[in-house]
């Protein structure tokens, strides 16, 4: 097992599981760079990185169900909650922005814990309860709303979802500090290894002292906190409390981490794959815009992409095992 | 008995799981007419051999011979429709499903697509008539005991109407009324021409059965196919161990008895069924807790581990009451540990490497500023673990379930000596587990008691509970009926150990 450090390095970046998706990134924007002379323009660039901010919350916020072993329906419908009741403070009730950011995010939390506690406390699968408070959470949304948006948008909001510098658009900075913190939650932290185990095998994590319950109802909050921070950046970048915010956000959860590795049945996530994950469904997204093609087409090409994605991972399950067996 | 023709040959089979050879060359015959005693300790090859015959393994080499033509299962349905069906010994039932579904399920009667239920739940009547259950066929699986379920897996083996009949260990549950309405069915079904492999660890009851034997030891045969006239339970347990005695080599264990007991129980009662458990347990020891399958061994290591808490008695560790209500609290506060006897489904998080497996009992003490732990700092704890235990992996990363049975087994382990636990309750730690390993593993327990460690051995290895404990408790419908001294002789202990079964037995009858 001895080794320079040195080589162990260059070894652990080579195990990665990342690394294929990396490539593919790289050879699809030079690809794109080659052929599409506008791909590289400050505005395009600008388009690319406000598609991945929203994009990478809403996978993140995914991902961390999927480590514990679940799955999270509701994302799209706290998003759109937080999203609304953070536009309806501001304007109906004339909370300043700092509070009205606070008290999104609080309510993302609320609904995370909600949905964790539910879980753990009927056993039933998360799935079904999750199913259950998406419609409830549309439902409080449509409620309030009444389907209607709202328009008057604090101008210090407004301002910070269009400022940029130079490509890179400003609000990039709270999904990139959402990358770092999940990173090391899942890379660091004892409450991210325990919500890994807990996916991994909760009744060899519960019989080694670790408490089920907390694992379940933190990942579900730091879940509802992500699509809560998505649905106020949707707010910004829209400059309208929309009420359909977070209503197209489902596939995208999904499809993102299982491009970048994750296991469904849970235990293993990672936040780079997820992240590179997200660039590839952006870069599609973008190269349909880019070569004119209609971009009804983006959803067939999602699903298919989902659909390739499971299947390698598969294919080398199998192999592993095969090899094991041999 | 009238003559017997061969119906089944077996011929220098082999079959290979990763880490463990557990068939080696074995050969076997079967005769109709014959009821055929397949014997051997945990881990000989008895299990691996019935899946083989029904389908459910294929072997690496050798080959099967039915009625003198060479035959190959490629699934357990290939096995039924050639006229083989098993009484397995996990519960292959479905719960929901009512007693009759799961009896005719290989069969259900249908008219135009519709299943015709009166005719389900009378045909299933009759096989449990035979059987002499008097249950009701339309009654949901999940409302049975344990000793009814496995009647009621032997009542749909029976109604395949097979002409080759596999059994392993079909009484582990049942009481002794129904072990005599079963082997009156057996002997009829014998003199009908049925062929009959009968797997069992109860010499009794071979004793009283069977025909033929055959005894396998690790993956080999021990003692070819031969009639069982001739042998004594001396010669087959010889057979089965390979030695007279083992174990007296581990050392006998100096333990003060009038110290503070490490675990002591007083009148425990749990909500899965115990009842009145008393018993202490000593720093340095190894107390065996010995009892057949479904007697509420393991049942008992969940209790003290707080996933079942007690419902009345006392739990005290050190001397003091405790309530212990969560496996955290266990671990943590009364530093009691579970070596579980299912290692991939309640010991390992198979997709994760070992040193994380390892570490999974004491994260919360390797974190540093913030709270975060260091990249290092878990290989830095688990290695003097790992090199201890001898654990055989390419590196800490490598994933639990591409180790061996054994280093699988050694790592569950090593995970309760990193958290320092004072309590260890091992169950069945040597399962599935190859020979050398399985010595080894039985030095590393004798050692940790001889470190201080108080230690619960449950097995149902007779051998390795022999060689191991200092006392054994022997446990019986979820109460402690007997305890036996461990003076290490095979012989004189594993009678007094069936002595104490069978006074239970007849006292639960008596009791009925």
């Amino acid at each position: 097992m001895a080794s320079p450090p040195g080589s162990l390095v260059i070894k652990s970046i080579l195990r990665q599981d990342w690394l294929g998706l990396l490539l593919v990134v790289v050879l699809a924007i030079a690809g794109l760079a080659l052929s599409q002379p506008n791909f590289l323009s400050s505005f395009n660039i600008y388009v690319l990185l406000l598609g991945f901010s929203l994009s990478v919350l809403i996978a993140l916020a995914q991902m961390v169900i999927i480590a514990i072993g679940q799955m999270n329906l509701s994302v799209g419908a706290i998003g759109g909650l937080a999203a609304i009741s953070f536009a309806g403070l501001m304007e109906v009730v004339g909370l300043p922005v700092p509070l009205a950011a606070l008290a999104g995010l609080a309510i993302g939390i609320l609904c995370g814990c909600l949905n964790g506690w539910i879980t753990h406390t009927t056993g039933l699968s998360a799935f079904i309860i999750t199913l259950a408070t998406l419609s409830i959470f549309k439902g409080l949304n449509l409620g309030i709303t009444e389907a209607q948006p709202f328009y008057d948008i604090a101008p210090a909001v407004k301002a910070f979802g269009n400022a940029r510098m130079g490509p890179i658009p400003v609000m990039l900075v709270a999904p990139v500090i959402a990358i770092i913190a999940v990173w090391v939650l899942m890379n660091r932290t004892v409450l991210g290894r325990q919500m890994l185990a807990v996916g991994g095998n909760p009744n060899a994590a519960e019989l080694s002292g670790i408490s089920i319950r907390r694992a379940v109802v933190a990942a579900h909050a730091i879940s509802g906190l992500l699509a809560a921070l998505a649905g106020m950046l949707a707010v910004a970048r829209l400059q309208l409390g929309q009420p359909t915010i977070g209503d197209d956000w489902l596939i995208i959860s999904f499809a993102a981490p299982v491009i970048g590795g994750a296991v469904l049945a849970g235990g293993h996530v990672s936040v780079i794959g997820t992240c590179l994950g997200v660039v590839i469904v952006t870069l599609i997204n973008n190269a349909l815009v880019l070569y004119g093609i209609d971009p009804f087409f983006v959803q067939l090409l999602l699903g298919a992409l989902i659909l390739a994605a499971v299947g390698i991972n598969r294919y080398h399950e199998v192999q592993e095992q095969a090899r094991r067996f041999a | 008995m009238s003559a017997a023709e061969k119906v089944l040959e077996i011929h220098r089979v082999s079959k290979a799981f990763p880490g463990v050879q557990a068939l080696d060359h074995v050969d076997f015959e079967l005769g109709t007419r014959q009821i055929h005693a397949l014997m051997g300790e945990n881990g000989a090859g008895k299990s691996t051999l019935i899946k083989i015959l029904t389908g459910v393994h294929q072997q690496d080499t050798g080959t099967l011979k039915l009625r003198g033509g060479e035959v190959r299962f490629a699934n357990p349905r290939a096995a039924t429709v050639a006229g083989i069906s098993a009484v397995h010994q996990e519960r292959n039932l479905i719960s929901r499903f009512s007693i009759g579904e799961n009896i005719m399920l290989e069969r259900l009667p249908a008219q135009r697509g519709f299943v015709d239920y009166r005719k389900v739940h009378a045909e299933a009547r009759r096989w449990l008539d035979m059987l002499g259950l008097d249950l009701d066929p339309r009654m949901a699986v999940d409302r049975l005991s344990v000793a009814q379920i496995q009647l009621v897996e032997i009542a749909k083996a029976l109604a395949l109407e097979a002409d080759i009949l596999l059994m392993d260990e079909p009484t582990a549950s049942i009481t002794p009324y129904e072990t005599d309405h079963l082997f009156a069915l057996l002997r009829q079904l014998r003199d009908r021409g049925v062929a009959l492999v009968f797997v069992s660890h109860k010499l009794e009851e071979v004793f009283e059965l069977c025909d033929q034997i055959t005894i396998l030891r690790d993956g080999r045969i021990a003692c070819p196919t031969r009639p069982l006239k001739g042998l004594n339970r001396g010669d087959i347990v010889r057979f089965m161990i390979g030695r007279d005695e083992q174990g007296a080599r581990l050392g006998a264990r100096r333990t003060d008895r009038d110290a503070t007991p490490a675990l002591a129980l007083r009148g425990v009662a749990s909500p899965l069924g115990h009842q009145d458990l008393t018993f202490d347990l000593y720093k340095g020891e190894i107390l065996g807790l010995y009892g057949l399958v479904g007697s509420g061994r393991t049942e008992l290591a969940k209790v003290l581990l707080g996933v079942h808490p007690p419902t009345a008695g006392e739990v005290q560790v050190e001397g003091e009451t405790v309530r212990i209500k969560d496996a955290a609290t266990a671990l943590r506060r009364h530093r009691i540990g579970y070596v579980s006897e299912d290692r991939k489904a309640e010991g390992l998080i198979l997709i994760h490497g070992v040193g994380r497996n390892i570490a999974m009992t004491i994260w919360s003490r390797l974190t540093g500023v913030l709270g975060l732990l260091r990249p290092g700092v878990e290989a830095d704890t688990v290695m003097p673990h790992i090199d201890r235990l001898d654990i055989r992996t390419p590196s800490l990363g490598q994933t639990a379930m591409n180790l061996s049975g054994g280093n699988q087994q050694k790592v569950s382990v090593a995970k309760w000596l990193a958290a320092e636990v004072s309590i260890l309750i091992i169950d069945e730690p040597t399962v599935g587990i190859d020979v050398r390993t399985k010595a080894y593993l039985h030095e590393l327990i004798a050692e940790l008691a001889n470190e201080g460690r108080a230690i619960l051995l449950i097995s149902s290895d007779m051998p390795e509970m022999i060689a191991l404990a200092d006392r054994i408790l022997i446990m019986q419908n979820f109460r402690l009926v007997g305890e036996v001294a461990n003076d290490h002789d095979y012989g004189r202990m594993s009678e007094a150990i069936m002595a104490q079964i069978h006074r239970g037995e007849d006292e639960a009858v008596a009791a009925q």
